[in-house]
């Protein structure tokens, strides 16, 4: 027995060894570091491509490598039941990718329903009911061999039938709210019963880690056909019918989410549980005492409230699991408020700096003291913020602008540019309005107290109920607001939707009339942001990104605060392994208990 | 008495009318709109109009109003417009069971330790016993139930693990898994409505011990449980039943502090979770249902009345 374990760990070293050598095989004058255009298609290849750019990038750490080269992880006992809380929720309102509007519906979605893409630990797009893909030259269409033999829940057969559904339903605005993901989708064509065809109308980076992503991703979510006809709308909502590692088995709306084994998953590995069940628990307090009882051995759902996490991990019985998440926060500026204002944000730097309104906007960015907030808001969790681009994105996050950054932490500046502002120690400065809501209050208070201490300027807390809150915020009805993203996977999700002109959260329901944008808008950074949406080229993105991501930071589009991490809870007899760690997800498919 | 009821129910029907015009619009006036809430993601113009559209929602309020009621002459709330549109009526007729078994289990544990506690404290006027009740009563009123069920989870569900923390299973899963998930929470609200209840038994009695009947009761040499339990105890039940009739209505409307704390999914946090997602059909028909429940256990106070003291008669 000893024996063969360490044969085993013997061919896990060797198989490292292969492939780090592998990844730094390439002439580093080479731009495509050795790999072949069809290298960056198909999905076999996938790892060893994902390698070779890590390396390039100077990123590849033995890590990346060891996480898959565990064969005798696998080996785990199947069966059992696992159950879980779901934080800070009262009901899982729906499960259909239609209509999936919460990162925790989508994280139960994602055990249940298939994409034809699925993201890796890394973010990467890995092939999910998509076994391989081709892409043209032009980056505009994609050819995908589909997987052969995979049933849904109900019996039905799964073809290029069901994708080309998928697309019609979820491009249509009366039947799904993610219609708009879909809008660079010129077509999708059945080839035969296994191939489909994408056609785009532009290059798109994000295309096979956002758009066919089967748990963020949410528009190409593949849905049953038949199931949907049968059960109808609602209660396919409750119960959704797909081809994922677990069927859902019974549904008490704000009470139980019960999951079975699928046992004609088309990975035989795959799942490992017999039954999950899941619990929607909405107050703190309970929630710890559910997991210390053991009448809950995981916790999924919204962020565990960051005052809980220290005693979980002073516990013997729990795991706590601590990653970057794929989330950032901020404090938004109203650039229309009469002592704040920016009406063009096109200037270069130096003209911006001139003006009284955006002196006193970087001021309130330099005078959060990100470090003190974390400490005493999150009780010392979490990656300081200085843009969107969140730390889980990893290659395109960037770590140097917490120093190159205009927004880096400098209380004398900030109230040198107060006083230059014209209110010198905060004098003459108005009280300013800041919405949060209620759940937030208390961190969002530790904002309010700094303003006060380090500018002696008045932020009045308003609490609203988040329906409120999101009208407020999109019609611009604010001074500050307390308000951020998470499940950001792309870089996307960080820019798209919030950093350009026209994205869908820069105040969308503002008096146009009034305002010509909402609260930011710079064309080099709109112009940025479209080339890095359609550069397929990892490293070339990458460097669009940061440098769009730098001009938002500098120009103050918001003062960003901090990037959350992404925390699992478990109890010890609880395995969750490495290669199942998405940031913010709950993948069940390889978890054991004992 | 058959015109009395009649009366009643008229009564009645006018009353869940108006508050379920007032709930109506006193909804559309609450800032905050139910669609941008669902769709802050979707970034899609359209289907933001096509959803409004879909629910009906871009009809003027009045058109939706005489909607709304039409459908419900004919026994159908609606559906839910926030997430699966699931009919209201399934919302409630799930949630509605473990509200019925909390209040239930609740209200008995709650006259379990009220009506013996009140009775000793009220017999023995001033005592050491009396004391240890009256401070009881008052510790039980002033204990927030959230704080009360949170201790009660530490100690039995984490600490003596005899007792599942959270969650609720139903009466067909078995009378012990539905019973145990019960009982903590049921002590919670139990233990509030208790010291309400015995309170009142207390002065209740201690009023009608003081009259002149109970004397000559005395003096003609009966038992003192025959005097307490026979002639006292049923005289100071008039206004002790008031309290309970409206506090079993109270449990039912929702204990929501409890139902979160133990997350079970009744009538109470329906109703919270559907305001806080602006769920207008939602609401109205919780609403309906809770206003319902207050009005008929209004009415079952009334006309339990008669029973206890048979010199009430409606109709004269």
């Amino acid at each position: 027995m000893t024996t063969k374990r360490k044969n085993l760990s013997d061919v896990g070293q060797a198989r490292v060894r292969a492939e780090l050598a592998d990844a730094y095989d390439f002439d580093p004058r080479d731009p495509l570091f050795g790999l072949s255009t069809t290298a960056l298609s198909g999905s076999r290849l996938e790892r060893r491509t994902v390698l070779r750019l890590l390396a390039a990038a100077g990123m590849l750490t033995a890590g990346h490598v060891i996480g898959a080269a565990h064969p005798a992880r696998a080996q785990a006992k199947a069966g059992g039941t696992l159950t879980c809380g779901w934080a800070g929720v009262g009901e899982i309102t729906t499960l259909d990718p239609a209509q999936i509007n919460q990162v925790l519906q989508f994280q139960i979605s994602s055990n249940v329903l298939s994409g034809l893409t699925h993201i890796s630990a890394d973010l990467i797009a890995q092939g999910d009911l998509a076994e391989s893909w081709k892409v043209s030259d032009d980056g505009t269409e994609y050819t995908f061999k589909l997987r052969e033999g995979v049933t849904f829940h109900n019996g039905d057969k799964f073809t290029a039938d069901d994708v080309v559904f998928t697309y019609q339903r979820s491009s249509d605005p009366q039947k799904s709210i993610h219609s708009a993901v879909l809008a660079n989708v010129a077509g999708v064509e059945k080839v035969d019963d296994y191939t489909v065809h994408f056609k785009l109308k532009a290059p798109q980076a994000s295309f096979l880690p956002k758009v066919l992503e089967r748990s963020s991703g949410r528009a190409m979510t593949i849905v049953s056909r038949g199931a949907l006809e049968k059960m109808g709308e609602s209660d396919y909502g409750l119960m959704p019918v797909g081809t994922g590692p677990f069927k859902v088995t019974a549904h008490q709306l704000g009470q139980t989410v019960t999951l079975e084994r699928n046992p004609d998953y088309y990975d035989k590995e795959r799942p490992k549980l017999d039954k999950v069940v899941i619990q929607p628990i909405i107050d703190a307090e309970p929630l710890a005492a559910a997991i210390e009882a053991g009448d809950i051995q995981l916790i999924g759902g919204n962020p565990i409230a960051p005052e809980l996490i220290d005693r979980f991990a002073s516990n013997p019985d729990l795991v706590v699991d601590e990653t970057p998440g794929p989330t950032f926060q901020a404090l938004w500026i109203n650039p229309w408020h009469e002592h704040m204002k920016v009406t063009d944000f096109n200037k270069p730097l130096d003209q911006l700096m001139s003006e009284k309104g955006f002196k006193a906007r970087l001021a309130i960015a330099k005078a959060i003291d990100r470090d003190a907030y974390i400490k005493q808001a999150q009780f010392g969790r979490g990656t300081p913020g200085f843009g969107t681009v969140n730390p889980a994105q990893g290659h395109y996050f960037d770590p140097g602008l917490a120093q190159t950054s205009a927004q880096t932490f400098d209380l004398e500046k900030a109230r040198q540019l107060l006083a230059d502002a014209g209110y010198p120690g905060g004098e003459g400065f108005p009280k300013l309005r800041l919405l949060t809501t209620p759940a937030n209050r208390r961190e969002t208070q530790v904002v309010a107290n700094q303003l006060k201490q380090n500018l002696n300027i008045d932020a009045e807390i308003e609490t609203k109920d988040f329906p409120v809150l999101i009208e407020d915020f999109d019609s611009m009805n604010w001074d500050l607001v307390r308000l951020g993203s998470g499940g950001d996977y792309d870089p996307d999700d960080a820019l798209v939707d919030w950093m350009q002109t026209t994205s869908k959260f820069n105040g969308r329901k503002r008096d146009q009339a009034k305002y010509s944008f909402g609260f930011f808008s710079d064309k080099e950074v709109d112009q940025l942001i479209s080339d890095q949406s359609a550069t397929a080229d990892v490293d070339k993105r990458r460097e669009l990104v940061m440098k769009a991501n730098k001009i938002t930071s500098d120009k103050v589009a918001s003062a960003f605060l901090f990037h959350q991490p992404d925390i699992l809870v478990h109890h010890k007899n609880v395995s969750f392994p490495k290669e199942s760690r998405i940031p913010g997800l709950v993948d069940l498919d390889r978890v054991t208990v004992s | 008495m058959t015109r009395y009821l009649i009366r009643r129910t008229i009564g009645t029907i006018i009353v869940l009318w108006a508050v379920a015009t007032l709930v109506f619009f006193m909804l559309r006036i609450v800032p905050g709109d139910p669609i941008g809430a669902m769709l802050f993601d979707a970034g899609d113009a359209a289907a933001v109009e096509a959803l409004r559209h879909k629910l009906g929602l871009d009809a003027p309020v009045y058109v939706q109003y005489v909607k709304w009621f039409w459908l419900l002459f004919q026994g159908d709330f609606g559906n839910s417009i926030y997430g699966s549109n699931i009919p209201v009526s399934q919302a409630i007729a799930e949630a509605l069971p473990r509200t019925l078994s909390l209040a239930s289990l609740g209200f008995i544990i709650a006259l379990l330790i009220a009506v013996p506690a009140g009775l000793i404290a009220a017999t023995r006027r001033n005592s050491m016993i009396d004391n240890v009740v009256s401070f009881g009563a008052f510790l039980g009123l002033s204990m927030p139930e959230f704080w009360l069920g949170i201790l009660l989870i530490i100690v039995f569900a984490a600490g003596l693990k005899w007792l599942p923390a959270i969650g609720y299973a139903p009466l067909s899963d078995g009378l012990w898994p539905w019973l145990s998930h019960l009982i903590l929470p049921a002590i919670a609200v139990g233990t509030t409505f208790s010291a309400i209840i015995a309170r009142n038994i207390r002065s209740g009695m201690l009023e009608v011990l003081q009259t002149d009947y109970i004397r000559v009761a005395r003096a003609k040499g009966l038992t003192k449980s025959a005097l307490i339990l026979r002639h006292a105890f049923p005289n100071a039940l008039i206004p002790v039943i008031t309290v309970v009739g409206i506090a079993f209505a109270l449990l039912m409307a929702g204990a929501v502090v409890v139902e979160n704390v133990f997350a079970i999914k009744g009538l109470g946090r329906l109703l919270i979770q559907s305001i806080l997602n602006r769920d207008y059909p939602m609401v109205q028909g919780a609403v309906l249902v809770v206003s319902a429940i207050f009005v008929l256990s209004n009415l079952l106070v009334d006309l339990l009345y008669t029973v206890i003291d048979p010199r009430i008669r409606y109709d004269s």
